[in-house]
């Protein structure tokens, strides 16, 4: 049998557990605020439990999230890293400016003018709100293609031919402005399309002068901010031809359920 | 690894000055420790936003807070880990209908057996914790460390594990007074 005294530790050991509901764990919660013997029993089941997360293994958060963080707290420390030095600045990357667009321009003009490509109900209208890339790999075969669609601030990246990674490994999507840092857009998948958000920073940033590039980091994002990984594919922007916008986005999207060419 | 005691210590002072309002020791403190802790938050979040949810909850509060944290009691480490547990576990319980039979949680049910810390700042206790862990009965082992690492309650674990309530509350408490005997020791 437990004495009472054992069962109110057994209660504050299972508080820290995390096995109690919610109206026990209120409970305790109050007790830890009033009777200082809860609160020393609860701190020492922290100090003798807390060491179990020595085995879980450490993720980087997405670069997203420590902005949300200052942006929350209104903080105005700008870097949390210093700036990675690293193949973007040796890489020319604006050599690829330009070259993906004829190509894009052109598979458009050939998936748009097939018969019964078009999905049927795809709206018509805005003419001009949409951008597309095609983000090819360094042996010519294109990684992905990424239509971005500004009304709805969005960005469709689906992939081509895919791309094998270690273990642990996965494609993070960059926009890089013309003679600015890689900004993070997300990760991306490498088997199946990506729906990606494009904040009002982003949207004003996307254009001819800006590009698009693929990195390897690490499963939740790079720990930096900046690409830290060998990059595997980039592209460049361009405005889709417009009339065929929203075709655009709906064939694009549309090549999943059959195998690319 | 590199010197535990001094990149404890270093961890004890970005919180201390992260109390006194130092922006940069903030930020430092993120960058050394927001990847342990959002591993916690995602081994027991139901989903990436949720985790993302908890982390940035945990980092506001930590920025709030900091200042009563007392090195003096607890290292910065331990500090941090029971902050993101504690909103990790509170937002559990308020979303405990959806996960209830959640099918997806079944697979977050397989015994992994402890990685070697990935950081060296809690190889020590871990290592002492880790010994006395094993000197459990398998079925009371798994039941805490599934416990402590998914926020579940009794009810949810011991529907998991598909054994009566009872069973998992005795497995559990019996585990937990052998390893405050072990560690205490």
């Amino acid at each position: 049998m437990t004495t009472p005294d054992e069962r109110n530790e057994l209660r504050y050991a299972e508080y820290v557990l995390g096995v109690l509901d919610a109206d026990a764990r209120a409970e305790v919660a109050r007790e830890i605020q009033t009777l200082p013997e809860a609160a020393t029993a609860v701190a020492l089941w922290e100090q003798r439990l807390a060491p179990l997360t020595g085995s879980i293994r450490e993720v980087p958060p997405p670069p997203y999230l420590w902005a949300r963080i200052r942006e929350a707290l209104q903080l105005d420390i700008q870097a949390r890293s210093r700036p990675t030095p690293s193949i973007w600045d040796s890489l020319r990357l604006w050599r690829w400016v330009g070259v993906g667009a004829i190509a894009v321009a052109a598979a458009l003009a050939l998936v748009v003018s097939v018969p019964g490509l078009i999905h049927p109900a795809a709206p018509v209208g805005e003419a001009a709100g949409y951008m597309a890339s095609t983000i090819q790999q360094d042996n010519g075969a294109t990684g992905w293609t990424a239509t971005m669609d500004l009304k709805n601030a969005r960005m469709i990246v689906v992939p081509g031919t895919p791309v094998a990674l270690e273990a642990g490994r996965a494609p993070e999507l960059w926009l890089i402005p013309q003679g600015g840092k890689p900004i993070s857009v997300g990760m991306i998948e490498r088997d199946k399309p990506t729906t990606l958000a494009l904040d009002r920073a982003m949207l004003a940033r996307l254009g001819p002068t800006a590009a698009l590039a693929v990195s390897v980091e690490p499963l939740g994002g790079s720990p930096t901010g900046q690409p830290t990984g060998a990059v595997i594919a980039r592209g460049a922007i361009t405005g889709a031809p417009e009339s065929t916008g929203p075709h655009t986005a709906s064939v694009i999207a549309g090549r999943t359920d059959r195998p690319t060419a | 690894m590199t010197a535990t005691a001094s990149e404890r210590d270093e961890l004890n002072g970005l919180l201390v000055r992260t109390g006194r309002g130092d922006q940069a020791s903030f930020a430092e403190l993120y960058r050394r420790a927001a990847p342990k802790l959002y591993g916690v938050c995602l081994r027991m979040a139901r989903d990436r936003g949720d985790a993302d949810e908890v982390l940035q909850e945990t980092f506001i509060t930590v920025w709030h807070r900091a200042a009563t944290f007392d090195p003096g009691k607890a290292s910065a480490m331990t500090w941090l880990t029971t902050l993101a547990r504690n909103k990790g576990i509170d937002r559990l319980r308020q979303h405990r209908e959806e996960t209830l039979g959640d099918p997806d949680h079944l697979n977050t049910l397989v015994d992994e057996d402890p990685t070697p810390a990935a950081g060296a700042e809690a190889s020590q206790e871990y290592g002492r914790l880790a010994r006395c862990l094993e000197a459990l009965e398998p079925q009371q082992k798994r039941s805490v460390r599934e416990a402590f690492f998914s926020g579940a309650t009794y009810k949810e674990l011991a529907a998991r594990l598909d054994v009566p309530l009872g069973t998992m509350k005795s497995w559990i408490r019996r585990g937990l007074l052998q390893l405050r005997a072990c560690l205490d020791s």
